[in-house]
């Protein structure tokens, strides 16, 4: 393997890919990068198992063929080097040489087959999804899961392709988090995926690219001319959601977003670190805030609110509501409860785009 | 039909000397104690066969007029007290007027006396018998001899154990007397042989390292606190140290050893969830109760009193005992001291992480559940309420936090660090009666085997108490409804499961007790596990809440959370030393 590519398209290659390499790893191949040169220049590959992501750039291939290099290094040197041409040349199976103005490297990699091979998958039935929609649902919804490892189905964002509909929906089992945008041509199919494809994906294709995705065994494949990400589906019947997002919640409630942010985020202060539990109070012209934690001290604050239905105290862990507020799309949000023992919901008012978004919220036991 | 006659004299003394001369090692107490009031600086004790052959006590104390000699073997004859009323409060260590002539009655007794150097009187008596006094000289002081003790009462003198057992009971009352009176030089010989050699010591950990040695002695840590009226100091063993050596356990109140289970009870309530299961720690400990608060006249050989408020005084004594834990002395050293044993008496106190004093827990309907609550008129702690200032703290083996500090390196473990954290706050949130608890979009299912059943049915209330809402769904399933929050990482379905699997078998009697075990089993299923990865904040935060636990060196399975390395050690081991 022997060939020239531009200092600027072989450090991009490498920021995108790198971002799948393991930290640590058992499998010291893991730690490496595979390089391979193609008709249009090199691909560069990374995976940890779970996720693989590879990116092809322009090169001037003098010779074929394909080497492995430790992947911190070399992003290390590339990162370094002077804005001038790289030449790679492999030695032998395990060894490449970079060659960039006057520096010069050697490094010691492993041969290209013992690197795990791509997930098959094939592409025959494939279909085409906008970048910029997916972008859109994951970011709105992948911050809603689960980190805790006894119930993994929950690790994971459920994807819905439906005839006329896409929706992501995660939970973490204390509150959850709904998009759906319109779509067209679609095949029912529900994946479970791992937030941490779903953040490949929508680092890694520019908005308005159209991208192809297919399904492999156990695998799904997003693919676009340059760049495709594989990643593992995690396996499992999700829970229940749609029986458990109340539709009679009656009493509702119209917050101004920054105002309602501001107040949480000062009541955060004394509210306890490990519940963060703040009481809320709705009434027909106020909503009231208190936060009463022992061994540290109370909070009181109040904002105007439009709110319909008898007046209700609910607690909530705040830091839930926080979130699910830096990802409402408009300046007024829409709160729906029922009672203080039921779920209550958070919906962007007024919204101008064509999708739907929900979040959904389980209080905590008031004490007092 | 017998006619009802009054005893004579002689057998009148023959029965009380059933109630206080039980032994030989009766008969020691009882004359050490009349030469402690007689105001001794040094007391020798000589023995021979057990105390079956001869018991003598020489003192330096005031001695008697030679009449007041023979008067002192009759009956409820004493120099002590006059009235009734001298009764409370009364401060020596007899006064009943009853030990002399008892012994009197059932041995060969000679009693050697003088006010002055020089001029003196012996006293004989045989068999409660007084022969004619006859002078002698001595030095200022007297001496008392007792020889053939129960020779005139076969029955007692069968009940005698071999030499050895009398011997070692003589052995034990010197030794409770000598940890009770340290400014006295104590001498005891066994058949010629000296067994004991006590100097006056300024502390009792100095007559403790006299005793049994100065390794022993460091097993100890100081207590000394007031808690209402009482006054109580002494020392108690390290947790970590207790259950290793055999236990030895000594009370005086107002500087009269006393046998008190109550009391022993409050020490072991104070050591609560620092020991094994099993292990009971050594103590001793000398109660200052005010005069009218304690009632000595109880028991003939004086061995029990009555408190007028004994619940007061049990509480005092183990708020004292659990503050004195809970300062970073009772955290076991790796290196011993430097000069161990000698320490002298106002031994730095050294705060390692500033430990203030536990905030008041809300007195609820678990008053006595909340850990040390402090009591008013307490000698409030110097640290307390100042924030906890956190040291750079380093991750090893994601087991252990270490630090550096003044006297040493400093490791904490973080499972048992977060264990004793969330034992003393699950605690609190039991006697506050309910804890913050998030309910569940999904609920979950659990079915249980039948021994866990059974242990869910015996905690519901408990669990319901620590934030779980749980529904229990015929047969042996149980739907969850919230769960308590208490840290990030919690997993409450895990944690739940694994509690109600260490309960299932076991069942403890009290409410008290039951709370205990169910925080502590739920406390130690929650807490980060040795293996996880904390971030600095995290670690930061495990510091701070570990800082205001109120038995920060312990966990709940008596294991040690924090270990320390002095640099007196380190520096040996590299040969600076």
């Amino acid at each position: 393997m022997r060939l020239t590519i531009s200092r600027e398209k072989l450090q991009e290659a490498l920021v995108a890919v790198s971002a799948a390499v393991p930290s640590k790893t058992t499998l010291p191949v893991l730690g490496n990068l595979l390089l391979e040169t193609t008709d249009r220049g090199v691909r560069i590959s990374g995976t940890d198992l779970d996720i693989s992501v590879s990116m092809e750039v322009a090169a001037d291939v003098e010779t074929g063929g394909g080497i492995t290099v430790p992947a911190r290094k070399l992003s290390e040197i590339v990162r370094e080097l002077p804005p001038s041409p790289v030449k790679l040349s492999a030695m032998g199976e395990q060894r490449i040489v970079l060659e960039c103005g006057k520096s010069k490297f050697k490094l010691l990699g492993l041969p290209k087959d013992e690197f795990p091979a791509f997930p098959s998958v094939d592409f025959k039935s494939a279909w085409r999804v906008k970048s910029g929609q997916l972008q859109q649902l994951i970011s709105h919804t992948a911050f809603a899961v689960s980190v805790e490892e006894s119930r993994p189905i929950l690790n994971g964002v459920l994807w819905e392709v439906r005839e006329d509909t896409l929706r992501m929906v995660a939970t973490n089992g204390h509150r959850l988090a709904k998009m759906e945008q319109p779509f067209e041509g679609g095949t029912k199919a529900d994946f479970i995926i791992p937030p941490k494809a779903l953040e490949q994906v929508r680092k890694l294709f520019p908005a308005d690219e159209e991208l192809e995705i297919a399904r492999g065994e156990n695998h799904l494949a997003f693919r676009s001319p340059f760049v495709s990400v594989y990643t593992r589906l995690i396996e499992g019947p999700y829970p229940p959601y749609d029986q458990v997002i109340p539709r009679d919640n009656d009493r509702l409630a119209t917050i101004d977003k920054a105002e309602l942010l501001s107040a949480l985020k000062r009541m955060s202060v004394v509210a306890s670190d490990q519940t963060h539990r703040v009481k809320l109070s709705f009434n027909s012209a106020i909503l009231k805030f208190s936060v009463q934690t022992p061994d540290l001290g109370e909070g009181q604050d109040e904002i105007p609110v439009r709110y319909e239905g008898d007046p209700m105290d609910i607690g909530f862990n705040g830091v839930y509501l926080l979130e699910i507020l830096r990802y409402m799309p408009t300046e007024q949000i829409r709160f729906t409860l029922k009672h203080p023992e039921r779920a209550a919901t958070i919906e962007p008012e007024a919204w101008a785009d064509s999708g739907k978004y929900m979040c959904l919220v389980m209080p905590l036991r008031l004490v007092d | 039909m017998p006619r009802i006659a009054i005893l004579s004299s002689t057998v009148a003394d023959q029965i009380a000397a059933g109630e206080v001369v039980e032994r030989p090692a009766s008969v020691v107490k009882e004359l050490v104690e009349n030469a402690l009031d007689a105001g001794a600086t040094s007391i020798e004790i000589e023995v021979e066969d057990g105390g079956r052959g001869v018991i003598r006590v020489i003192d330096d104390g005031s001695g008697m007029e030679s009449d007041d000699a023979q008067l002192a073997l009759a009956r409820h004859a004493t120099s002590k007290i006059r009235e009734a009323s001298d009764l409370v409060g009364v401060s020596s260590y007899g006064f009943r007027g009853e030990a002399l002539p008892a012994i009197a009655s059932v041995s060969r007794l000679e009693v050697l006396t003088s006010i002055r150097d020089g001029e003196g009187a012996v006293v004989r008596s045989n068999g409660g018998v007084q022969e004619p006094l006859t002078p002698a000289s001595r030095r200022r002081g007297t001496t008392v001899s007792v020889a053939q003790l129960f020779f005139n009462t076969p029955a007692r003198r069968k009940f005698l154990r071999s030499a050895r057992s009398e011997w070692r009971a003589i052995a034990d009352t010197v030794v409770t007397m000598s940890l009770t009176r340290r400014d006295v030089r104590f001498r005891v010989t066994s058949d010629g042989r000296e067994a004991l050699q006590l100097p006056p010591a300024a502390t009792l950990r100095d007559r403790v390292a006299a005793i049994w040695g100065a390794d022993y002695a460091d097993r100890f840590v100081d207590v000394d606190g007031v808690a209402g009226p009482i006054h109580v100091r002494g020392l108690a063993e390290r947790p970590a140290d207790a259950g290793t050596a055999s236990r030895r356990v000594f009370v005086v109140v107002n500087g009269r050893p006393i046998r008190d289970l109550g009391i022993a009870r409050a020490v072991e309530t104070a050591y609560r969830s620092t020991l094994p299961h099993g292990v009971r720690p050594s103590f001793i400990l000398e109660l200052v109760v005010p005069v009218d608060e304690v009632d000595v006249n109880v028991h003939p050989a004086k061995a029990e009193v009555r408190f007028t408020n004994r619940w007061g005084t049990e509480r005092a004594v183990e708020q004292v005992v659990q503050r004195a834990l809970g300062t970073s002395d009772a955290t076991p050293w790796i290196g011993k001291a430097w000069a161990p044993g000698v320490a002298s008496v106002a031994s730095p106190e050294i705060h390692l992480p500033p430990m203030p004093s536990p905030a008041p827990m809300a007195e609820g309907l678990f008053a006595d559940a909340s850990p040390a609550p402090v009591a008013t008129g307490t000698v409030p702690e110097p640290m307390a309420e100042e924030p906890v200032a956190v040291p750079d703290l380093v991750q090893l083996r994601r087991t252990y936090m270490m630090y550096e500090h003044d006297e040493g390196v400093i490791l904490i473990d973080q499972h048992s660090a977060h264990e004793r954290v969330l034992y003393e706050r699950f605690m609190g949130d039991m006697a506050r009666g309910s804890s913050p608890s998030q309910r569940l979009l999904f609920a979950e299912t659990i079915h249980l085997d039948p021994q866990d059943a059974d242990a869910f049915e015996s905690a519901a209330d408990v669990f319901s108490r620590l934030g779980y809402e749980i529904e229990s769904f015929g047969g042996h399933t149980l739907l969850v409804h919230a769960v308590p929050t208490p840290h990030p990482r919690f997993d409450a379905i895990r944690c739940l499961r694994e509690s109600l699997a260490a309960l299932s078998g076991g069942r403890s009697a009290s409410t008290h007790a039951r709370h205990e075990h169910l925080a502590a089993t739920v406390a130690c299923k929650a807490a980060v596990k040795a293996g996880d990865l904390l971030s600095r904040p995290e670690m930061e935060a495990l510091f701070r809440a570990l800082a205001r636990c109120t038995l920060a060196a312990h966990d709940v399975h008596g294991r040690s959370t924090i270990v320390r390395v002095s640099w007196d050690e380190l520096e040996r081991r590299f040969g600076r030393r």
